[in-house]
């Protein structure tokens, strides 16, 4: 998802947005929003994981990889980031559509 | 963790007095009368270092314990004309050794770079704690 | 117990033991420095095998048992016996000394900058704004 985040699948579907919790089912031909972003946060989840063992490792002396444990924590930084900037967006598309007098 | 920086700087201060008592040495090599002017040779000095700090008890550093006179035997030189020239025609020069000299210098030299290399990388410390605030 | 149980997730613990020990270690490396010319002093250490093992104690018990205290981990200063004794019975090495002295400052802004980077990213997420 960090490579992909131009195919944000479903992001065009206002209805998507206005309907889906997050227990809802999928949509027919294609992964739901929900889907997408549960697995995101997985990856990021994994990444921070990945980091807080090298950082371990680096610590208690079992690597001398200095540059390994600095890339780890930079990329579930980056992640995390990404995932807070996605949900600031979605905040505010979602005040948006509140907002819409129908 | 200021202390650290009290540490090097002791240090710092008794490689300088070393120093002096160096130079002192070398810039005496030659002298047969002593401050009063009587036909006393210059006697060579070195300075002692003891672990520790007397002006502040209980922490560490290193100081001058004191100046310690070298009681070695003159140097003897036969120069009868010399006024100072004893019966035998005999000069007693200062038992100052220039090689051993020049070696202590050089020595005392690089303890004293060491330590400010020692202190830099405490500021350095010292800075990254502190911009775990920014 | 709650925030207690928020500030200690991560590695917090661990690495402000680590910049402790460094801390402390840094000491000693300066005290044994400033006495290279002092005869008859004989270096003082922490030594670094022994806590490196203490930690990963730690971390393999918080691995199997969920939580693990990293309060304790104190060292007690040795006199370790290495290099040549010279005749002032002085076991000087400038070398030794100024690679303890660059390996222990490394270690010690190593584990600073993760550090920040951990309170960093828990402000972000307080804040709900990306820094």
């Amino acid at each position: 998802m960090i490579n992909g985040v131009n195919n944000f699948g479903g992001i065009g579907r206002v209805g998507d947005l206005a309907g889906k919790s997050a227990s809802s089912p999928g949509e027919s031909g294609g992964a739901s929003f929900s889907d997408t972003l549960r697995k995101s946060i997985d990856e990021v989840s994994k990444l921070q994981e990945d980091a807080s063992r090298a950082v371990e490792d680096a610590m208690t002396g079992k690597t001398d990889n200095v540059s390994g444990v600095m890339t780890a924590v930079e990329k579930s930084d980056l992640a995390f980031k990404t995932l807070l900037a996605i949900r600031a967006k979605l905040m505010e598309a979602y005040e948006e559509i509140k907002a819409i007098q129908i | 963790m200021f202390d650290s920086l009290d540490i090097s700087a002791s240090a710092l201060l008794a490689q300088r007095t070393r120093m002096d008592t160096i130079a002192g040495n070398i810039a005496n090599m030659n002298t047969t009368r002593n401050t009063r002017g009587e036909a006393v040779p210059y006697r060579r000095r070195f300075a002692v270092f003891a672990s520790g700090r007397p002006d502040a008890p209980g922490k560490v550093g290193v100081s001058v314990a004191k100046i310690e006179i070298d009681r070695g035997p003159f140097r003897k030189e036969y120069q009868p004309s010399h006024p100072d020239a004893d019966k035998e025609g005999y000069v007693s020069y200062p038992n100052v050794d220039l090689a051993v000299e020049y070696v202590n210098a050089l020595e005392a030299s690089r303890a004293y770079e060491a330590n400010v290399t020692a202190m830099e990388v405490s500021k350095a410390m010292m800075n990254a704690s502190l911009r775990l605030l920014a | 117990m709650l925030i207690e149980g928020l500030m200690n997730r991560g590695n917090g613990a661990l690495l402000e033991q680590v910049v402790n020990f460094a801390s402390q270690r840094h000491k000693l490396i300066l005290e044994n420095i400033a006495n290279v010319d002092t005869p008859g002093y004989r270096q003082k250490d922490l030594s670094v095998e022994r806590f490196s093992s203490m930690l990963r104690e730690r971390v393999d018990q918080r691995r199997r048992t969920g939580s693990a205290s990293f309060d304790d981990t104190g060292s007690k200063v040795e006199y370790p016996m290495r290099g040549i004794l010279f005749h002032d019975r002085n076991n000087r090495s400038m070398e030794q000394l100024a690679t303890d002295m660059a390996k222990n400052a490394m270690m010690h802004n190593l584990a600073i900058e993760l550090l920040r980077k951990q309170f960093q990213q828990m402000d972000m997420a307080l804040r709900e704004k990306v820094v």
